[in-house]
């Protein structure tokens, strides 16, 4: 094993080619996870806040917020159903906002909301206020703005911040069921909502009641006009959330695997050039088992160099990266890269073993 | 050459296997590059091909078709701008229909008869004239010529009159309507809507006025919009630069295992050869003779891996089932085997170097030929 350290030590610049390209990729695999847990808040932030298990859409919506309308008269139905404890309706409108001062308008997503949201306060008192998302301040917003919302430039003025609030990407903003709907009705003519009725249902059960049961009693009882679902499985049936975890998931798993090929061609590489060594060490008493080690160890070394290496690289490519990109690093991400590329690193080098105890001590001496 | 290609058939399964391994890579970038273009072509094939040449969003949507809506004042300040030929309403939602017997989410875009905005890949049937009658994208499969499509709760009859190729809208079925169509639909999804505006303005230009400069003289007289020629409005719609640069990652990514594995194989080859080739440059083989061979096989073996590569690709957009309707780009695969064939011939530098570098005299050193080391 000491052979093995005194060699990293001596000659590093042997093991640079290796350390270079897993630099290259732990920052590739760190920039990725950042990215696709940015997205994923990004996109689901407002439905993961939602008070209550269950969500209740328009049957005909497919899940879709901006599509679904529950009336009044429905809402009383899921209200009535055994297991149901409280039953809030909320809404929300994508927009474009003006920013004073700024030239870019920020993408929002104005909600009207009964119910509190985790995190968020109560309701603001007057119609026009809100509460922005503090994913907005990348778009210079600040406490005590107007913004100016939709092609009529409908005025809202932010009171406090939220956060993890984000919808579709688009900035949170959370203000009173009527700022909603009148933002609504002048902005998009097309998608105004009678008074009483609400896009999506938020429904909290009561205590020993089984979700699944309730939700399924909520959509009998309104005679199929509604769908329910439990608050996870709304946030996965977002348009693209699956394809796009998928996507970012092949790609970090593709990377690992590319990880463990340039480790593996590396000790190959490294291993024919050290036959004879290997020969001399295996004459003078050397077990394959010990050598191996050796090469495994080294492998390990280079793995955790490289992963700090490629974090510091990660951190440098976020600090220069527009605050709108969303990019989000996490202690998780970090140690979830960490233990797999160790883990390839060792993999790749184990193609080795082949040839190490294959070297036959006799060669030392011919 | 004599030597190289002598090896690659005393060994055929090492040289196979590489061969085959690189091919396989190869074909991961193709299908990806294939992937890539088809889906865009499902983002915003119903923009590209449309007739409209510049297409005029409220300028609060950012280049967002769904996210944009236009007063009929802004509409009418944008038709009087000097070198506009002619203009219609475009609009465009998703919604749920039903067709045959199934709730799916359509994109709608409706444009007013024989103005800009109508489907310019009609691949059968005819277009739609009267409210009631539909242009659907033959790509979903979802419509047939004859079909009758209708809101998610029975309503509004659309008959589907004509089919369209490489027209779909964010990856949806697409359904060309009428704009009254579209308004008739629209309020039957939302009977509390109080009115139905354009999502856009669809244009052409005046005969001499290019889509370019008509775009910029919209964007100056009316600061309510963002005016855009086609191609840019294709260019820069959400999700087209996201998804390129998604794949253009991955894309890279693959290229550069490529010359890697390629690389490496060919300098594990060389380090284990290098005794052989320090003999054959002792008894007179120049260096440029074992460099030549070396690239013959690296050309030899890409050449092996791009056949595979295509054979896989062609299977590949047959049987696969992705959602998408695969088609070739031939130029992007011929870009994409430069770049590949390029990059791995970057790869083998290290091996040409190392055999550049062999010194005969070591040859005398072995002591198997009677040298002392």
């Amino acid at each position: 094993m000491k052979v093995a350290l005194l060699e990293l030590r001596r000659r590093p610049w042997r093991f640079a080619p290796a350390v270079i390209a897993l630099v290259l990729l732990t920052g590739l695999l760190l920039i990725l996870g950042g990215l696709l847990d940015g997205l994923y808040n990004g996109f689901t932030g407002a439905l993961r806040a939602q008070p209550g298990a269950l969500l209740s859409y328009a049957a005909d919506a497919k899940l879709s917020v901006v599509r679904s309308r529950i009336d009044a008269a429905t809402t009383a139905q899921v209200e009535r159903v055994p297991g149901v404890e409280q039953v809030g309706g909320f809404g929300t409108v994508l927009l474009g906002a003006t920013v004073p001062g700024q030239t870019t308008e920020a993408s929002v997503a104005l909600f009207g909301y009964q119910r509190a949201p985790r995190g968020v306060p109560a309701p603001p008192e007057k119609t026009g206020q809100v509460y922005a998302d503090t994913s907005l301040k990348a778009y210079g917003v600040k406490a005590g703005d107007t913004l100016l919302l939709g092609p009529k430039r409908d005025p809202v003025s932010v009171v406090g911040w939220v956060s993890d609030t984000d919808f579709l990407l688009q900035g949170g903003l959370w203000g009173t069921i009527d700022t909603w709907r009148e933002v609504l009705g002048s902005a998009r003519p097309d998608q105004v909502l009678a008074p009483g009725t609400y896009q999506v249902l938020t429904v909290s059960t009561a205590a020993g009641a089984n979700p699944a049961r309730v939700a399924a009693a909520i959509d009998v009882a309104t005679g199929g006009k509604t769908q329910t679902v439990t608050r996870s499985f709304a946030v996965d049936s977002l348009p693209g959330i699956t394809q796009q975890r998928s996507t970012f998931n092949a790609i970090i798993d593709t990377t690992f695997f590319v990880a463990a090929l340039v480790v593996a061609l590396f000790f190959i590489l490294l291993t024919i050039e050290r036959v004879g060594m290997y020969a001399v060490f295996k004459a003078v008493g050397a077990s394959s088992g010990q050598l191996f080690g050796q090469v495994v160890l080294q492998a390990v070394v280079i793995a955790v160099v490289s992963f700090v290496l490629g974090a510091l690289l990660a951190l440098a490519v976020g600090s220069v990266i527009p605050p709108q990109v969303p990019l989000q690093f996490s202690t998780g991400r970090a140690i979830e890269v960490a233990v797999g590329l160790v883990i390839m690193s060792t993999l790749g080098s184990a193609v080795s073993l082949r040839r190490v105890v294959r070297i036959d001590p006799a060669t030392a001496i011919s | 050459m004599f030597l190289a290609s002598r090896e690659i058939r005393r060994a055929p399964v090492r040289f196979g296997l590489l061969a085959g391994a690189v091919g396989l890579l190869i074909f991961l970038v193709f299908f990806q590059q294939t992937l890539l273009s088809s889906l865009l072509n499902s983002f915003t094939g119903a923009l590209q091909n449309q007739s409209g040449t510049v297409l005029v969003y409220s300028s609060e949507a950012r280049n967002n078709l769904e996210a944009s809506v236009l007063s009929p004042e802004i509409a009418a300040k944008v038709a009087a701008v000097p070198g506009v030929g002619q203009v219609g309403p475009l609009g465009e939602a998703t919604m749920t229909l039903l067709a045959k017997g199934q709730q799916i989410d359509v994109a709608v875009i409706g444009a007013e008869a024989g103005k800009p905005g109508q489907p310019t890949k009609l691949i059968g049937g005819r277009l739609a004239t009267v409210p009631g009658e539909g242009v659907a994208s033959s790509e979903a499969k979802s419509f047939a010529i004859g079909d009758t499509v209708t809101t998610a709760a029975g309503g509004s009859p659309v008959t589907i009159v004509g089919l369209t190729g490489q027209s779909q809208f964010n990856v949806q079925p697409t359904l060309f309507v009428t704009f009254d169509s579209f308004t008739t639909l629209r309020k039957a999804a939302n009977p509390d809507a109080t009115m139905v505006w354009p999502s856009a303005v669809a244009v052409i230009p005046s005969s001499g006025v290019s889509p370019k400069a008509l775009a910029t003289w919209i964007n100056a007289a009316v600061p309510q919009v963002t005016a855009l020629a086609r191609s840019d409005a294709v260019a820069n719609a959400p999700g087209v630069s996201s998804t390129q640069g998604s794949f253009a990652l991955l894309l890279a990514l693959a290229v550069v295992v490529v010359a890697l594995v390629t690389g490496f194989f060919f300098l594990i080859l060389t380090v284990q050869k290098t005794a052989a080739l320090t003999l054959l440059r002792a008894v007179g083989a120049p260096a440029s003779y074992l460099v030549r061979g070396l690239l013959q096989q690296v050309v030899l073996v890409l050449g092996v891996a791009l056949l595979v590569a295509v054979g896989l690709l062609v299977l590949a957009t047959a049987v696969a089932n992705t959602g998408l309707p695969l088609a070739i780009d031939p130029r992007a695969l011929v870009i994409s085997t430069v770049v590949v064939v390029g990059l791995s011939l970057l790869g083998v530098a290290f091996s040409v170097w190392r055999v550049r570098r062999i010194d005969p005299f070591h040859a005398v050193g072995r002591p198997g030929l009677g040298g002392i080391e």
